[in-house]
């Protein structure tokens, strides 16, 4: 029996020192046609969508290989290194990348860049040091990502310009132990600052993106506990904002909410008046800047000026006024970084 | 008649399949095969994966769940992560200390079950959520903004990248597949395995296991076979928590937090029984490696996320299955030999 067993074991690791690499192809392209860019968000949320409407723009505009976009990484960074291997094999060559644990994705970069490839990370920069200060330090080529911090400043000071200026905020957000919602709660504690104490943080929930259901019930539980003492509430989150929409709808109560991105019931809500605004991201251009820039990587006809350069991917209030029209300045904000990085930020052959 | 006794250990059904699954995948799409993208870091994934099985498969053996196993595994990071930041200790001494602090929470876990005689699920489950709490804590509090604890102490990146390429005797290197990572993972398997298989104590860890009431009066201390079990159950999740931070590169609260269910997929798939008595040591790691194997194998071929988890569950329902079919196969030869 033990023979069999051992056998049995012995046939595997023959199976494994036998194989080889296939390699990869990363570098021997000579032009964007031979790049292929995959896009792995740490897993699967709604923000992440417009990646693929973007990539594919980009493949259409500017001849790359394909865009991919693979979103089983189900917020674990183990699997989200299987996921990003699993696309490595397939032969994609250049990488845009969320990392699930921004302190432990510049390991995962340098890995990838190690073997030749391409990498962008976007929608979130690597974490433990200061990006804008000591972009060498990020071992991906490039990031593009929204300035977390100065889109929840923009959102504070909007709510805040909705309840006259005074009042109790209430802030909603993602996993406290983020770094980028480290970031959000700083940018709303600093517009709030600059109120002189006109304005007082009531509370800030954490741990409530993970899924609607949870920011539901904590809105909901928020509402009935402390409904009538909030005078505004901003979300910096997906999850939060949608729930907070529904919540200040079905109670009718007096509150300011301004929301975070663009899903339907929010630009419903704004457009109905029950909600005052959002401010919206711009995945979609992340998706679209970032092939570009990949493929213009991958095929060695750019190098950045600055590696792991910091770039803003925008973010933009929307309200009333520009609810139908936001999209339109989006996707040219998103032209002009993509002409800032031909121009200002790469050199190009 | 020999071979029929071979296929019936589920251990050989199980390595069959794992590389019959492995060809498959393979033969599908030949990037399976590739070393530097799917079978190192398999292996690496795998050999992490095992010693937190391991971790479940010590409380197991006394018929006892973990359900703190990952957060106990986050601790140790932490201790270690901790030591590494602010004194400068080595990579060793560090690990040494996070181990310990596994083993302490271990030794805790077991103490309160003894002495309470509440069930080990409460327990766990009520040590888990203090856990998060007092690590999420922590990081917020020393870390900041980071939320992470980020000095790599000398030698960490070594376990991650590193495989027996890289470790040569007299000029011949080993296979660039095993990653060094499977190195602990091993030594943990033989240590298991010896104490159960070979010692008195893994003997009265099982009886103990199987049947309380019987072990008690056979004279087995069952109190402190309870606490040595869930010292090494918390021991196993430590040194699993450090290669889950050597693996990915820093010192996160996230370490540990989607290992519990796997911790118990590979033991369980290997033949470990739930209800205690019954280990199979070798089995964690097959069971492990096989439920990789499907995984990562679905996702190489470009499956979406839904199909993913659907074929995986589909698959492992199958697994698990083996045993059961086996079994009434095997009745009904017997019955008709009546």
């Amino acid at each position: 029996m033990k023979k069999s067993l051992l056998a049995a074991v012995a046939a595997v690791a023959l199976l494994l020192s036998g194989c080889s690499s296939s390699g990869d192809s990363a570098g021997s392209a000579d032009g964007f046609g031979a790049i292929k860019v995959a896009l792995v968000p740490g897993g699967a949320h709604p923000y992440f969508q417009p990646w693929k409407d973007g990539g594919a723009a980009a493949v259409s505009e500017f001849g790359i290989g394909g865009t991919a976009f693979n979103e089983t990484g189900e917020w674990d960074q183990t699997k989200h290194n299987a996921a990003i291997d699993a696309m490595a094999a397939q032969g994609y060559n250049a990488f845009g990348v969320f990392g699930v644990s921004p302190t432990d994705i510049n390991t995962t970069f340098k890995g990838l860049k190690d073997k030749g490839f391409a990498v962008g990370s976007l929608a979130s920069c690597p974490g433990g040091y200061d990006i804008v200060k000591e972009p060498q330090k990020n071992s991906a080529d490039f990031c593009l990502s929204t300035d977390t911090g100065k889109a929840a400043y923009l959102a504070a000071t909007a709510v805040i310009k909705e309840m006259g200026g005074k009042g109790n905020l209430v802030h909603l957000t993602g996993n406290a132990v983020d770094a980028n919602t480290i970031r959000r709660m700083d940018g709303v504690k600093q517009a709030i600052a600059e109120t002189g104490g006109k304005v007082k943080l009531l509370t800030t929930i954490t741990d409530i993106d993970s899924d609607l259901q949870s920011a539901t019930k904590a809105v909901t539980d928020l509402l009935a506990a402390k409904g009538k003492q909030i005078n505004g509430i901003v979300t910096t989150a997906y999850n939060p904002a949608v729930a907070a929409t529904d919540g200040v709808s079905s109670t009718k109560l007096p509150i300011k909410v301004i929301a975070i991105d663009d899903d339907q019931k929010i630009l419903d809500a704004i457009k109905s008046g029950v909600i005052s605004g959002t401010v919206v991201q711009n995945p979609w251009g992340q998706g679209y800047v970032g092939s570009w820039v990949l493929a213009a990587l991958g095929s060695k006809k750019c190098t950045m000026n600055t590696p792991g350069l910091y770039v803003d991917s925008g973010s933009f209030l929307v309200t009333k006024d520009n609810v139908d029209t936001y999209n339109d300045t989006r996707q040219a904000t998103s032209k002009d970084i993509l002409k800032a990085f031909q121009t200002e930020y790469m050199t190009c052959k | 008649m020999k071979l029929k006794k071979i296929l019936n250990d589920q251990r050989v059904v199980l390595t069959l399949l794992t590389i019959g699954l492995f060809i498959f995948f393979g033969l599908r799409n030949s990037a399976f095969f590739n070393v530097d993208f799917v079978i190192y870091p398999l292996l690496r994934d795998g050999a992490t994966l095992t010693v937190i099985g391991l971790a479940q498969l010590c409380v197991l053996s006394i018929g006892h769940l973990n359900l703190a196993v990952g957060r106990m595994a986050a601790v140790s990071a932490l201790v270690a992560g901790a030591s590494y930041q602010y004194w400068g200790l080595t990579l060793v001494q560090g690990a040494i200390l996070g181990v310990l602090a596994g083993a302490l929470l271990g030794a805790i876990t077991g103490w309160i079950i003894v002495k309470s005689q509440v069930n080990a699920f409460i327990v766990t489950l009520a040590m888990d959520f203090a856990l998060l709490g007092l690590v999420t804590f922590i990081y917020v509090t020393f870390t900041g903004a980071t939320a992470a604890f980020t000095t790599k102490p000398a030698g960490m990146d070594y376990w991650r990248s590193k495989s027996l390429k890289d470790f040569c005797v007299a000029g011949i290197c080993g296979p660039k597949s095993i990653p060094m990572m499977l190195l602990p993972a091993i030594i943990c398997l033989i240590l298991v395995s010896f104490m159960f298989s070979r010692t008195r104590l893994g003997r009265e860890l099982l009886s103990t296991g199987s049947n309380l009431r019987a072990a008690k009066l056979s004279g087995i201390p069952v109190e402190n076979r309870v606490m040595t079990a869930h010292i090494f159950s918390g021991t196993l999740a430590g040194i699993g928590g450090l290669m889950l931070a050597y693996a990915n590169g820093s010192f996160t609260a996230a370490i540990g937090s989607q290992v519990m269910l796997p911790s118990f997929l590979g033991p369980v798939l290997g033949g470990t029984l739930l209800a205690g008595g019954a280990v199979a040591v070798l089995g964690t790691f097959i069971g492990t490696m096989m439920t990789l194997v499907i995984r990562q194998g679905l996702s190489v071929q470009g499956i979406g996320l839904e199909t993913l988890n659907i074929a995986l569950g589909l698959v492992l329902l199958l697994a698990l299955s083996v045993g059961q079919i086996q079994k009434m196969f095997t009745s009904i030869k017997l019955r008709g030999k009546k």
